[in-house]
């Protein structure tokens, strides 16, 4: 298969893969490797007690296709200080667009989805939890 | 950055310098250029010369008589022309055909054609070896049954069968005919057609450092075995397969096939070089944890090696060694589909550790840098993803 420019270089740099912990830190993951595709976000949400609070920083795993890995990848660098939401950056069928991901993959950009609003889920519950 | 290496002989090699020499003085107005058709003049004449040099070189390498060779486009049309030509010929005898999962797709979809026009199949699952037991073959057969068509080296695993104790049973029952694709067995393994007891036999030249294009079939002239054509139109190959000859791709095949069993001494150390290197790349890879080889070792001839990746998703794999290496997943005809090996599947892989499988072959320009890049590119690509992957 052939890759676009952008889904070779994020996929071969993957810089944002790795885990985070600390304060703050919530993880969600959907997906499962026995289906070809499983994705985990850590998403770190800046110290406060404000209800939009910003993402310190994001990291991924995943186990899946380049085209998995590439989006996973961009989605954590593009997240960094953004307001933490449940949605990607942007939607799944724009981020096809932009990675230039076949139709029939799009299944695996919705795994993305649904880890990052887990993840995000999970973070603004920590901070709740971290402000009582 | 240089060049992938290229572990992908199974797929196709490169074409001999000598061979392709040859060739070329089949084309040209100052070579054999005429059609070996032509029987009324010089030209035609000396065409007709090198198809019949070409097929007495194929005939010598494979243990066959030069009657017994039709020429083919490759060994796919060779598949064709043995299954329906068989099954055409043989039909009122009666409509069953014996073959193996893990055949190639060239006699699997004439099987599958041939099922959609009321015939009968039952396809062997080999043992988690690859090995299909003779004794399942004995099982199989029925009195509807008329053709028998096994590999002899499996084009993804490279696991050979014992082609002699198929052969035996089908000769006990009845004269069951037995159809062998070879096309991947020239060049690994010795070849005798005569010996082997087998019907009709597939070679191809491209796998071999011959041109792609042309193959042949082996038609067995002893055994008496009847062919019914699958095209018509000026009646060559003793009207089994109508349309004018390629002669230089013809003389390409004969040249390679010729150098290929010119010295029996270089061969048995160009067999032994090549099972150092596979091993080499063997113990090199095997040392990250994690790797399964797939087929029996002692039952595959040493140019293949494929293993399965645990904890690695199989496009991510191949993109990862993509720039270092040229190996494929499953064979290169399946590629395109993106589906896991079904030769694989059949071995009983589960369909993950099926799509993260590499098959590596080696060939007569791979050196031993050529193995260390291998390993090094594998290492880090499985190294990499299973960090990303968190394992």
């Amino acid at each position: 298969m052939n890759y676009s420019e952008l889904t070779r270089r994020y996929f071969e740099t993957a810089g944002a893969a790795g885990v985070l912990s600390g304060g703050c830190v919530g993880r969600g993951a959907a997906g499962t490797r026995r289906a070809g595709t499983w994705v985990q976000f850590d998403i770190q949400l800046e110290p406060g007690g404000e209800p939009q609070r910003r993402i310190l920083a994001a990291r991924f795993l995943a186990f899946g296709c380049p085209h998995t890995i590439a989006v996973a990848a961009w989605v954590c660098e593009r997240a960094a200080g953004t307001f933490c939401a449940a949605a990607l950056p942007e939607t799944a069928q724009a981020l096809c667009r932009r990675f230039e991901v076949p139709a029939e993959k799009l299944g695996r950009l919705l795994v993305i989805e649904d880890a990052w609003a887990a993840a995000a889920a999970a973070a603004q519950a920590t901070a709740r939890v971290t402000i009582s | 950055m240089s060049a992938p290496v290229y572990l992908d002989y199974a797929a196709t090699t490169p074409v001999d310098a000598g061979v392709a020499a040859q060739m070329a003085q089949c084309l040209t107005i100052e070579g054999t250029f005429g059609n070996p058709g032509s029987s009324s003049h010089e030209y035609g004449d000396r065409a007709r010369s090198v198809v019949e040099a070409a097929r007495s070189q194929v005939a010598a390498a494979v243990g066959a008589e030069t009657s017994e060779v039709v020429w083919t486009s490759g060994a796919t049309e060779a598949n064709n022309l043995a299954i329906f030509g068989v099954a055409n010929y043989y039909r009122d005898h009666g409509r069953h055909i014996v073959t193996a999962r893990t055949e190639h797709k060239a006699v699997l979809d004439p099987c599958r054609e041939l099922e959609r026009r009321g015939w009968r199949v039952t396809y062997l699952v080999p043992d988690s070896s690859g090995i299909v037991d003779p004794a399942q073959i004995m099982r199989a057969l029925e009195r509807e049954t008329v053709l028998v068509s096994l590999m002899h080296v499996n084009n993804e695993i490279g696991v050979v069968q014992d082609i002699e104790a198929v052969a035996a049973l089908c000769a006990r029952h009845g004269g069951v005919r037995l159809h062998v694709d070879a096309a991947q067995s020239f060049g690994k393994c010795h070849i005798d057609f005569a010996s082997s007891g087998a019907d009709l036999m597939s070679l191809s030249a491209h796998k071999a450092y011959g041109p792609k294009g042309v193959g042949a079939l082996l038609v067995s002239a002893r055994r008496g075995v009847q062919l019914e054509a699958l095209q018509y139109g000026g009646g060559q190959e003793r009207n089994l397969r109508s349309g004018t000859l390629a002669t230089h791709q013809v003389a390409g095949m004969g040249a390679a096939f010729a150098l290929a069993t010119a010295d029996a001494t270089d061969i048995e150390g160009e067999r032994c070089r090549i099972a150092a290197l596979q091993s080499r790349l063997w113990r090199g890879i095997e040392a990250l944890g994690g790797v399964l080889r797939n087929g029996a070792a002692a039952h595959c001839v040493p140019q293949l090696l494929n293993l399965s990746f645990e904890d690695v998703e199989g496009e991510s794999l191949l993109a990862a060694v993509r720039p270092h290496l040229a190996v494929s997943t499953g064979s290169a005809c399946a590629s395109a589909t993106n589906e896991a090996s079904y030769v694989l599947r059949a071995l009983g892989r589960d369909e993950r550790l099926a799509e993260s499988s590499l098959r590596f072959s080696l060939g007569r320009y791979t050196t031993e840098a050529d193995i260390d890049r291998a390993i090094q590119a594998v290492a880090d690509a499985v190294t990499r993803l299973r960090r990303i992957g968190g394992k």
